[in-house]
């Protein structure tokens, strides 16, 4: 494959917006319809990305690259998805402020484990040896292809997010957010609906983690700081927390810009990328979270479609 | 277990994590008496740090010195951002959960925004090594027992402040209802920005007692947020007292844990556990109430 007309800097920017948009896609389920602010998304992330890279890594294999990562990715999954049950468990009867600690509490105790358990991560000096299940030739051509994969994944979780607005579970998702006492005298179920929300949304963070995982071929503690968090709470908050496209939208304008259009297309002072553009970024990133929530709280998007549909029919 | 090890992390724990308590209390008067979580909090902390350690550095004042005008310089931008941020967010009727993303957004704005201005190395206090006093046969930095000592004091001051002076009575007054209180001739804006500041002063106090101990970096205060934050939710119910007597059992266990463990993280993890753990069995006991 030649692919000298691509950029390297453009497949790896691509890349970190496209995982990106997919953790703030399952986010938006769990905190734009469920009204769950979960602060733990980088702990489902890094504890699907370290089972996966750990069994991937440790075990002797008999057979094959392909099977041996496609066990361990499901493996990554599964971990990631029971821990999602025990903290939904944990925390799906709490106000915010248990949300809060819970879901923080559950990062922290991910990176605490990531960097205590040398024998299987490598702790603070990480976990190398991780590699792409196939080679089609060139580096450049492996991280491309696998670039389109991750794609084709995070397009799949879009359609199920956009499955799930159109379906009575969404609804439910909706109801329990906006009022869960009357939901709940209602009939529903919302403690249930709650832990499956958690566990889905966590295996489909975790898969995404190991994913990105293979991409950066070394795990490292510093990978699980609350900045991936953050992004992807920035994505979905810009483009709008309470529309399925609101991640994906946010995802590209934010993300796009900085790690793709500031990291390869405008020519600022090298030196100003070590440390003063990401350092900025940051700030950035920071800004729009205040400064959206202020004054524009529902995002770019703005209200549910529904709500828009019901205010053309009833005026 | 022997004795030694008791006194150990009695001492141990109640000198290492003194700041901890002082940061819990200005935490807790944020989150009781105006229902805000925060997150922003752990800045305060961080900035104390380094404006103690910039003035130390720079004007050559030693830790003593700075400590109080530290625990100023946080305590104004605590209510700057009350100004700039949180205000407005009131008046625009933001939600509880965006007001705490919110808080989330300043934080880390200010986080990285101070390495704009400090530099991005690490930096430190210079201090000369600290006297080293013992203990029941602990041995125990200077700066330690002085931390210790303050936030005793603080402790004790803020306490008499909120429960027997009239401005007290006012920011009890606020928090419990703040239509009535303002019927009542109270300033509703004077006292918060009080709450404020003194939130921040003791954010700022701990932050410096941080840094002194060990170094100065942007996530010294966001490292011990999550820990604040456990003891301020499980203890906050019994008002400042429990926040007190929570901050130094943490303290203690911590420290009991890191000896029994050799390793301070795996102590934090146990802790983490064990608070999420409670605060799930007191939302067990208290459910049927609340279940409609």
């Amino acid at each position: 494959m030649n692919l000298n007309w691509l950029d390297a800097f453009l497949i790896s920017g691509l890349f970190s917006v496209v995982v990106i948009i997919g953790l703030a896609l399952l986010l938006h389920l769990q905190l734009g319809l469920t009204r769950i602010a979960n602060f733990g998304v980088v702990g489902f992330f890094g504890i699907g990305m370290y089972s996966f890279g750990v069994l991937f890594t440790k075990v002797d294999w008999p057979f094959g690259d392909l099977p041996a990562f496609l066990v361990s990715l499901a493996f990554g999954t599964l971990v990631a998805g029971l821990s999602g049950l025990l903290v939904g468990w944990l925390i799906a009867d709490l106000d915010e402020d248990g949300v809060l600690v819970g879901t923080l509490g559950f990062a922290t105790v991910v990176f605490i484990l990531a960097t205590t358990e040398q024998d299987l991560t490598g702790g603070a000096l990480g976990l190398g040896g991780l590699k792409f299940p196939y080679d089609v030739g060139t580096v450049k051509a492996d991280e491309f292809l696998w670039l389109i994969i991750v794609i084709i994944v995070v397009t799949l979780i879009f359609l199920y997010v956009w499955w799930v607005h159109r379906t009575p579970y969404g609804r439910l998702l909706i109801a329990t957010g906006a009022n869960e006492p009357l939901a709940r005298s209602l009939g529903k179920a919302t403690f249930r609906t709650k832990l499956w929300l958690f566990a889905v949304g966590s295996a489909g963070m975790g898969m995404i983690g190991a994913l990105f995982g293979v991409m950066e071929r070394f795990l490292a503690p510093e990978n699980l700081g609350i900045d991936v968090t953050l992004a992807a709470m920035v994505a979905l908050v810009i483009g709008g927390t309470a529309r399925a496209w609101g991640a994906v939208i946010g995802g590209f304008l934010i993300f796009g810009f900085f790690d793709i259009i500031v990291q390869s297309y405008i020519p600022f002072p090298k030196a100003w990328y070590g440390q003063a553009i990401p350092n900025a970024k940051l700030i950035v990133e920071g800004l729009v979270l205040m400064g959206v929530l202020l004054f524009r709280p529902l995002g770019i998007l703005g209200a549910m479609r529904r709500d828009k549909l019901m205010r053309r029919v009833h005026g | 277990m022997d004795l030694d090890f008791f006194s150990k992390s009695i001492v141990i724990g109640l000198t290492e994590h003194a700041p901890l308590v002082l940061a819990a209390i200005g935490f807790a008067l944020l989150y009781r008496l105006t229902g805000l979580i925060n997150v922003a909090y752990s800045e305060t902390i961080t900035l104390g740090a380094y404006f103690g350690m910039w003035f130390n550095t720079t004007y050559d004042l030693n830790f003593y010195t700075v400590l109080l005008p530290a625990g100023i310089v946080a305590g104004l931008i605590s209510v700057g951002t009350y100004f700039a941020v949180f205000r407005p967010a009131k008046k625009l009727n933001v939600g509880a959960l965006e007001m705490i993303i919110i808080s989330f957004g300043l934080s880390i704005v200010l986080r990285h925004a101070l390495q704009f201005v400090f530099g991005y190395p690490v930096r430190f206090f210079e201090v000369p090594p600290p006297v080293s006093i013992r203990v029941l046969g602990v041995g125990v930095g200077a700066f330690r027992i002085l931390a210790v000592a303050s936030v005793a004091a603080v402790s004790l001051a803020l306490y008499y402040f909120i429960q027997r002076t009239s401005f007290g009575l006012q920011i009890r007054a606020l928090a419990s209802d703040e239509d009535l209180a303002q019927a009542s001739g109270i300033r509703p804006l004077f006292v918060t920005v009080l709450i404020w500041f003194i939130a921040g002063v003791a954010g700022g106090m701990a932050g410096a007692f941080y840094g002194v101990s060990s170094s100065v970096a942007p996530l010294l205060g966001w490292r011990q947020f999550l820990f604040i934050f456990l003891v301020v939710v499980v203890g906050g119910r019994k008002g400042l007292g429990g926040v007190i007597i929570t901050g130094a059992l943490t303290g203690i266990a911590l420290a009991a844990m890191t000896l029994q463990f050799g390793q301070v993280l795996y102590a934090q993890l146990a802790l983490i556990v064990a608070f999420v753990a409670l605060l799930k069995w007191r939302s067990k006991r208290s459910i049927e109430t609340v279940k409609v």
